[in-house]
């Protein structure tokens, strides 16, 4: 084998070149990491806010509590299903909720979008433990008060502790809490009485989703049996994780698919910037190469070699851009979840499954840019390089 | 009866295309060398003598006739047998020394040991031993940019002789040097002939040069004559 050190000093000798390829690996790797690392985020988000023990009904065909309804009567008929958990007082834990959404400006003032509303009876926060009140207090049952996910407080107008906004024309309600909910889906909503919202909104008599407690996660069989198999109610039941892992799968696979195609694109520049360092590599190192040949060492042996100096300059540049890609883990991002058309809040998530997929595209990047050059090194001739 | 000769070259033509033209640079050519001799081969520019070289070290296969060395016809072998071959019978000495540039003198004479199985441990000492024959073990850590014309011909031929080849091929091994470095090489030559019975083939153009050799051999238009 010809010795890596050859290779190491060689990319040290020609520093601009190395660096100057390195850098647009760098980019991709940057890139593909980022995106996969959003992705991720998202899902973490979205799943963390399901609990195992819990069960979230919609109406039949919705996958998205936007556009579930359900009637009080038949939430009574879902609180008493079979393996719904009862509190000390013998009441079920269950809760039905109203999910709207209000299109807000952003506190940058370059736009607006949808904010999820959710409408909470009032033992919501009770049913959710996770959920704390970290500024102000939380809001009082009847009022126009309403409180904020700590992620999106502050990322629109008017959604900072003390302010007031309009729910609809005439409707204004004031912000006297912020609510942490172990980063989950719940800090990017805010929210009001279910009441107050109803009324609103119009909606009286109707909530969009109910979650129960079931004694263990085993019940939800009988549970979701109960609920479907009565044709008249037209509900479907799921465990709640699932449900918001469906949440976050189109989204998910959006931000994939994006990331995945800049990266590819980006990855065909970066590759020919590799290609050209690494042809410019043989043409100045032919008579190396020739006398590398007549000592006795193979084409096998140069392609190896040329090869590997092309997978080195990928790594450097996989290794600079994996870094900065997790630097983005100290970033929240925020952005449309297409299947609840509203804005949820979430990190950069690295994971090291994440970064060696990264660092293997890179990697790959290197070995095809370097792969035409590596041959041409093999073909050179040594006489023909000695005698020039 | 007379011993075989090492390197056996009989009927030897190697032709040249380019283009349509075809270049005759080796014709019908028949060279006997016997082991442990040093031999100058000289003629003007064009006479094939370095054609001759390349054919004998196994860097390129006649057109016609057979190139037998230690009895073996090496223009039978595939690329890669021919360049394990070289790796185990032949040290090269050339003209513009072809130093690698990142590498030091030491790394530079372990190159064709890297080619064996020997152990790093084993590999350093044999490059140092051969540092020490050519009298540079003190510039071991040198690079190339780091030594004059007259040591990096030294570092060139520790490497040729580092893996204890049967054959040194030499092509103008003293073209790029003065007269007091030159001399000093052809002396490490003689005794590399001389003390450690290496056969030594050397181009020259240097008339001083080819007085060193034991025979001096006079190629024009491709043939010996």
């Amino acid at each position: 084998m010809i010795p890596i050190s050859y290779n190491v000093r060689n990319l040290a000798v020609r520093k601009a070149t190395t660096v100057a390829s390195a850098g647009g690996i760098a980019l991709v790797v940057f890139v593909l990491a980022s995106s996969l690392m959003l992705s991720e985020g998202l899902r973490r988000t979205m799943q963390s806010s399901g609990r195992a023990d819990t069960a979230i009904v919609l109406r039949k065909g919705n996958n998205a509590e936007l556009s579930s309804t359900i009637d009080d009567p038949t939430v009574g008929i879902v609180r008493s299903a079979p393996g719904v958990k009862a509190k000390t007082d013998g009441t079920p834990q269950a809760v039905g909720e109203l999910m709207v959404v209000a299109f807000m400006e952003t506190s940058d003032g370059k736009g607006r979008t949808n904010v999820q509303l959710r409408g909470v009876p009032t033992d919501a926060m009770d049913f959710r433990p996770e959920v704390r009140v970290v500024e102000g207090r939380p809001i009082q049952p009847g009022t126009d008060e309403v409180m904020v996910g700590k992620s999106i407080s502050g990322r629109f107008k008017n959604l900072r502790l003390g302010d007031s906004f309009e729910l609809r024309k005439n409707r204004p309600v004031k912000v006297v809490g912020v609510f942490e909910a172990g980063g989950t889906a719940f800090e990017s909503e805010v929210w009001a009485d279910l009441e107050v919202l109803r009324e609103a909104f119009g909606r009286r008599g109707v909530v969009s989703s109910v979650r129960v407690r079931l004694d263990s996660p085993s019940r939800f069989e009988g549970f979701e049996t109960a609920i479907e198999s009565d044709k008249r109610l037209g509900l479907d039941a799921m465990p709640e994780r699932e449900f918001y892992e469906k949440q976050s799968e189109g989204t998910t696979l959006f931000i994939t698919v994006m990331g995945v195609l800049i990266a590819v694109f980006f990855s065909v520049g970066a590759m020919i910037g590799a290609m050209i360092t690494m042809y410019a590599a043989v043409a100045n190192r032919k008579r190396e190469v020739g006398v590398l040949r007549a000592i006795g060492f193979s084409r096998l042996n140069i392609v190896v070699s040329f090869l590997f100096e092309s997978l080195l300059i990928a790594l450097i540049g996989g290794a600079i851009g994996s870094v900065a890609a997790l630097g983005m883990g100290l970033v929240s991002f925020s952005m449309m979840n297409f299947s609840t058309w509203s804005e949820i809040v979430f990190r950069f998530t690295p994971t090291p499954q994440i970064i060696g997929t990264s660092l293997v595209f890179g990697g790959a990047m290197g070995v095809l840019g370097g792969f035409f050059p590596a041959l041409r090194a093999a073909a050179v001739s040594p006489i023909e390089a000695m005698r020039e | 009866m007379s011993e075989a000769p090492l390197i056996a070259l009989k009927g030897v033509n190697k032709t040249f295309s380019r283009g349509k033209e075809r270049l005759e640079v080796l014709n019908e050519l028949d060279l006997d060398i016997p082991k442990g001799s040093f031999e100058a081969l000289m003629g003007p520019s064009g006479s094939g003598k370095t054609t001759l070289l390349n054919l004998i070290a196994g860097l390129d296969r006649p057109t016609k006739g057979s190139v037998e060395v230690g009895g073996k016809d090496i223009a039978k072998l595939g690329d890669s047998e021919l360049s394990r071959w070289r790796s185990q019978n032949i040290g090269f000495i050339f003209q513009h020394f072809n130093l690698i540039p990142v590498l030091t003198a030491l790394e530079n004479v372990e190159l064709p040991l890297l080619l064996t199985n020997l152990p790093s441990a084993e590999r350093k000492k044999r490059a140092t031993t051969a540092l020490r024959v050519v009298g540079l073990e003190d510039r071991m850590g040198h690079r190339p940019n780091q030594l004059s014309g007259g040591q990096e011909q030294r570092v060139g031929i520790a490497r040729a002789i580092v893996h204890d080849p049967t054959i040194l091929v030499a092509d103008e091994p003293t073209g790029e040097l003065d007269r007091n470095s030159a001399d000093e090489i052809l002396g490490l030559l003689d005794k590399l002939n001389k003390d450690f019975d290496k056969t030594i083939l050397m181009v020259t153009h240097d008339p001083a040069a080819a007085e060193r050799a034991s025979i001096i051999r006079k190629l024009d238009k491709g043939q010996l004559v």
